[in-house]
C-alpha cells in the first residue's frame, strides 16, 4: 500500500542548484506563474512543436507571423524538441523548470491534463474538431485544427489495373484475395516497415472492424472487461498468414518509415495503410502511377464503410504554469479558429476540417469523401480523451506485433500486449 | 669514512603552531571548487535518483507517491528489463573485446613515425567524432532492408540480407557498428601506452634473438598492462550505457530484440512517463556498471602484478 504523498519539498535546494547551474528559469510546475515581459513590455510566448518532413521550423515560423504581425505585443518562439519528440521533450523541460507556454502534437491524458490550461469556458474551445470525444472527465485541455483520417488504404491504380482487381475490396476476404492478385502480378501487395509502423497500421487497418465488434474498446479494456491482445487475436492471426504467404515482406522489419513510404511511392508495392497526411507526401512525389485510395476493410456481415479511425490534427494545449496566460490563450485561439491559419494547417499536413474549404488534390478529394461517408470517428490505440490506455501503450502494441515477423505466435502476441497492460493497471 | 651530522635543535617559532590551521584552510579552499561541482554534478544528481526510485513519479506531477522498493521489485517481474539486460551484457562483452583487439591491433600497425602513419591515424579516430545518432542513420541507409548494399545485391539477383530485421543479425550489426564507431579511441589510447614502453627492453629482447611475436607477446604486451586495464574499463562502462545508436540504428527493434537498458531506462522515463521507474533502473545499471568496472580493474591489477613478479 502507497504512503500518503509527500511532496517535492525536500528536493527543491538539489533541483535549485541545477538550475542555477543551467541558468535556466521561469516555466516549471503550476503555481510558479509570474509575468514575463521584456523592457519594451514585449511579451514571448515559448511553443513547442512537432518537427517532421511537412511541418519544418520554417513552416512553424511563416505560420506564426501574421499573428505576431496583427499582435505587435506578442513575439511567438518556436521551440523544436530537444529529444526524440515532443512526448520526450516536454517531461524533460518541465522537470528542469523550463516548460514551454503552448504545447502542440501531445494530447491530453490523466497525467498531462493535471499540468494544462482547463479550456472548458473558451467559448471558441467547444467548435473545434473532436472537443467533445477528446474531453477529459468532462473538460476541455485539447483543442485541435482538423482531423487525421487514419483508417485508409492508399493503392497504385497501375498495380491494381495489372492484376486485374476492379473495385477496392471492401472485406477482409476480398482484401486477402486482391493480395493474392497482386502478388501474382508481381508486385509486394502490402507495403509495411519497422521503426512504429508495423503497430501503427494494424491498428489503423482494423478500426473499423474492431469498433463495430467493441464500440467502446479503450473504455472496456481500461475497465477490465475485455482483454486488449485477446480482443486482436483474430486480426493478429490473419497478419501473421500474410507475413506466411509472403504479401508483406519477411524483412519490412529492416526498413525505417520514410523507407517504407519512399518504397511504396516508387511502385513497387500495391497497397500502403496510412493516415490522410500522406497525401501532403503524395502530393509532393514524383511518380509514374495514380495513388487512389479507400476505407479500411472490414469483417463479412460488418457495415462498409465502418467507423473511422480519427485523431486530432495539430492538437495544442496551453500549460497551467504559463506565466503569459493571456497571450497563450490568444495565440491558440488564432490557431484554430484563423480560417487562414486552419487552412494553412491542413494543407501543410494533409489534413481535414468540416466546412473547411481549400484546394484539393484529387487524393484529398477522395479521402474527404472517405470520411463524409464514414458513419463516425473512433479513437485509435492508446486513444485520447476518457478513451484512453495507460501511456506507452502504442509502443509496446508494435514490439509485439513485430514480433509476427521473428516467429511468435499470435497468441504469445496477444499474451504479451495484456502482460504489458496488466503491468501498467 | 663516513660522515655524520647532528641535527640542530632548533625550538619552534610561536608562527609555526599556526601553519598546520593555516595550511588546513588553503588546502580546503583550494579543493572546495572541486568539491562543489563533484557535490552538485554527482552527488546530488545520484542522489535524486535514488530518491526519485523510490516514488511513482511521472515527470509532471509536483508531487509524487512515495512507494518505498516497489520500483525495485517491479523490476525483478520485468522481462524487457531481463531481455535489455542480457542484450547490454553481449553487447558489453563483446564489444569490449571488439574494440580493444582492434585498438590495439592498428595501434600496432600505425605505431612508426611516418607520415603515413599519421594520416591512417586520423582515418581510423574520424568515425570517432561523428555523433552516434548520425553513425546510426547512416548505417541504417547502407544496411536497412530497401540500403544501399541490399541494393547492391538484390540487382544482382540475390536475396535481402536481414542485416537490422532479423534479431540476431540486427544484435551483430548493432555491435560492429559500434566497433566501428568507437575502436579510433582505443587505437590512440593504445598509441599513447606503445610510446611508454621501454625501447631498451624491445632491444635486450631482440639481441638475445626473440622474434617479433615473442617480442610483443613477452615483452610489449607485459608492458602495456595498464593501457590494457583502462581501455577495457573505459570501453565496458561506455557499452553498458549505449543509447544514442540504438534510437537511430535499430530503434530497438525488430520486436524489441536490441533495447538495451540505457534506452529501456529513456524510454520508460520519458516516453511512457514512469520517472520512478526508470530511476529505479538507472540505478540498478549505475551499481552493476561500477561493480563490474571494480572487479575488470581488480582481476587487472593482480594480472599486473603477477607479471611484474
Amino acid at each position: 500500500m502507497r504512503s500518503p504523498r509527500p511532496s517535492l519539498f525536500p528536493l527543491w535546494p538539489a533541483l535549485g542548484s541545477l538550475l542555477l547551474l543551467t541558468g535556466c528559469g521561469g516555466g516549471g510546475f503550476a503555481g510558479d506563474s509570474q509575468a514575463r515581459q521584456d523592457e519594451n513590455g514585449q511579451v514571448t510566448v515559448r511553443m513547442l512543436v512537432n518537427i517532421s518532413p511537412n511541418l519544418t521550423q520554417a513552416y512553424w515560423d511563416g505560420l506564426v507571423k501574421p499573428f505576431e504581425q496583427a499582435n505587435p505585443g506578442i513575439d511567438v518562439k518556436i521551440e523544436a524538441p530537444t529529444g526524440k519528440g515532443v512526448a520526450d521533450t516536454l517531461p524533460q523541460q518541465l522537470a528542469a523548470g523550463n516548460a514551454p507556454d503552448v504545447v502542440e502534437t501531445l494530447m491530453a491524458d490523466e497525467t498531462l491534463a493535471k499540468q494544462m490550461l482547463d479550456l472548458t469556458d473558451q467559448p471558441w474551445a467547444k467548435d473545434t474538431p473532436l472537443a467533445e470525444q477528446a474531453k477529459l472527465g468532462g473538460r476541455i485541455y485539447t483543442v485541435g485544427v482538423g482531423v487525421q483520417a487514419q483508417s485508409l488504404v492508399f493503392y497504385n491504380k497501375t498495380a491494381f489495373d495489372k492484376a486485374g482487381i476492379e473495385l477496392p475490396p471492401t472485406t477482409f476476404d476480398e482484401f486477402d484475395a486482391a493480395m493474392g492478385k497482386l502478388r501474382t502480378a508481381g508486385y509486394l501487395p502490402l507495403q509495411t516497415g519497422g521503426d512504429f509502423l508495423t503497430g501503427l497500421q494494424l491498428l489503423q487497418l482494423t478500426n473499423p472492424s474492431r469498433a463495430q465488434t467493441h464500440p467502446t474498446w479503450q473504455q472496456d479494456v481500461k475497465a477490465g472487461t475485455i482483454k486488449a491482445g485477446e480482443s486482436m487475436l483474430p486480426h493478429l492471426e490473419r497478419y501473421r498468414t500474410w507475413i506466411d504467404k509472403g504479401y508483406v515482406d519477411k524483412n519490412a522489419l529492416g526498413m525505417k518509415y520514410a523507407d517504407a513510404e519512399t518504397a511504396f511511392l516508387s511502385g513497387k508495392s500495391g497497397m500502403y495503410v496510412m493516415g490522410s497526411w500522406f497525401t501532403a507526401t503524395e502530393a509532393k512525389a514524383d511518380k509514374d502511377f495514380e495513388v487512389g485510395v479507400f476505407p479500411a476493410p472490414v469483417d463479412e456481415g460488418q457495415q462498409h464503410p465502418g467507423p473511422q479511425g480519427a485523431t486530432l490534427a495539430a492538437p495544442y494545449m496551453i500549460l497551467k504554469s504559463t506565466p503569459n496566460k493571456d497571450a497563450a490563450l490568444k495565440l491558440v485561439q488564432w490557431l484554430v479558429t484563423d480560417p487562414a491559419a486552419v487552412k494553412s494547417q491542413l494543407a501543410q499536413d494533409g489534413n481535414f476540417r468540416t466546412g473547411v474549404e481549400r484546394d484539393f488534390t484529387p487524393l484529398e478529394k477522395e479521402v474527404q469523401a472517405i470520411l463524409d461517408a464514414a458513419p463516425a470517428g473512433v479513437p485509435q490505440g492508446e486513444g485520447y480523451g476518457d478513451a484512453s490506455l495507460p501511456k506507452g501503450f502504442n509502443s509496446a502494441w508494435n514490439t509485439e506485433v513485430q514480433g509476427l515477423y521473428v516467429g511468435k505466435s499470435p497468441k504469445d502476441v496477444a499474451e504479451g500486449v495484456d502482460r504489458w497492460l496488466a503491468g501498467r493497471s | 669514512m663516513t660522515l655524520t651530522r647532528e641535527a640542530p635543535v632548533v625550538a619552534a617559532p610561536p608562527a609555526a603552531r599556526t601553519r598546520p590551521r593555516r595550511d588546513g584552510l588553503a588546502n580546503a579552499l583550494m579543493v572546495a571548487p572541486a568539491t562543489v561541482l563533484y557535490t552538485v554534478m554527482l552527488i546530488v544528481p545520484v542522489g535524486l535518483a535514488f530518491y526519485l526510485s523510490l516514488t511513482d513519479w511521472d515527470g509532471f506531477s509536483a508531487n509524487p507517491a512515495f512507494v518505498g522498493a516497489g520500483n525495485y521489485a517491479d523490476l525483478l517481474d520485468d522481462p524487457e528489463l531481463r531481455r535489455a539486460a542480457a542484450v547490454t551484457l553481449l553487447i558489453a562483452a563483446a564489444g569490449t573485446a571488439g574494440l580493444n583487439l582492434l585498438g590495439l591491433g592498428f595501434a600496432l600497425l600505425v605505431n612508426g613515425a611516418s607520415r603515413a602513419n599519421t594520416f591512417f591515424r586520423i582515418v581510423l579516430f574520424y568515425p570517432h567524432v561523428l555523433s552516434a545518432l548520425v553513425v546510426g542513420f547512416l548505417w541504417s541507409a547502407i544496411l536497412g532492408t530497401s540500403g544501399a548494399v541490399n541494393n547492391l545485391v538484390t540487382s544482382w539477383g540475390g536475396e535481402v540480407l536481414p542485416f537490422l530485421s532479423d534479431p540476431e543479425w540486427a544484435t551483430v550489426t548493432m555491435i560492429a557498428v559500434l566497433v566501428w564507431a568507437g575502436f579510433g579511441v582505443n587505437v590512440v589510447l593504445y598509441l599513447a601506452g606503445l610510446q611508454a614502453v621501454p625501447h631498451s627492453l624491445i632491444e635486450a629482447a631482440r639481441i638475445d634473438g626473440a622474434t617479433r611475436w615473442q617480442v610483443f607477446r613477452n615483452v610489449t604486451l607485459p608492458a602495456l598492462g595498464p593501457s590494457v586495464t583502462v581501455n577495457i574499463v573505459l570501453s565496458l562502462v561506455t557499452l553498458l550505457k549505449t543509447y544514442d545508436l540504438v534510437v537511430s540504428l535499430t530503434a530497438g527493434g525488430p520486436a524489441g530484440q536490441t533495447q538495451t537498458v540505457a534506452y529501456l531506462i529513456l524510454w520508460n522515463s520519458f516516453h511512457d512517463a514512469r520517472l520512478g521507474f526508470g530511476s529505479a533502473q538507472s540505478v540498478i545499471l549505475m551499481l552493476v556498471t561500477a561493480a563490474l568496472a571494480f572487479v575488470v580493474t581488480r582481476l587487472r591489477r593482480r594480472g599486473e602484478l603477477a607479471v611484474h613478479q
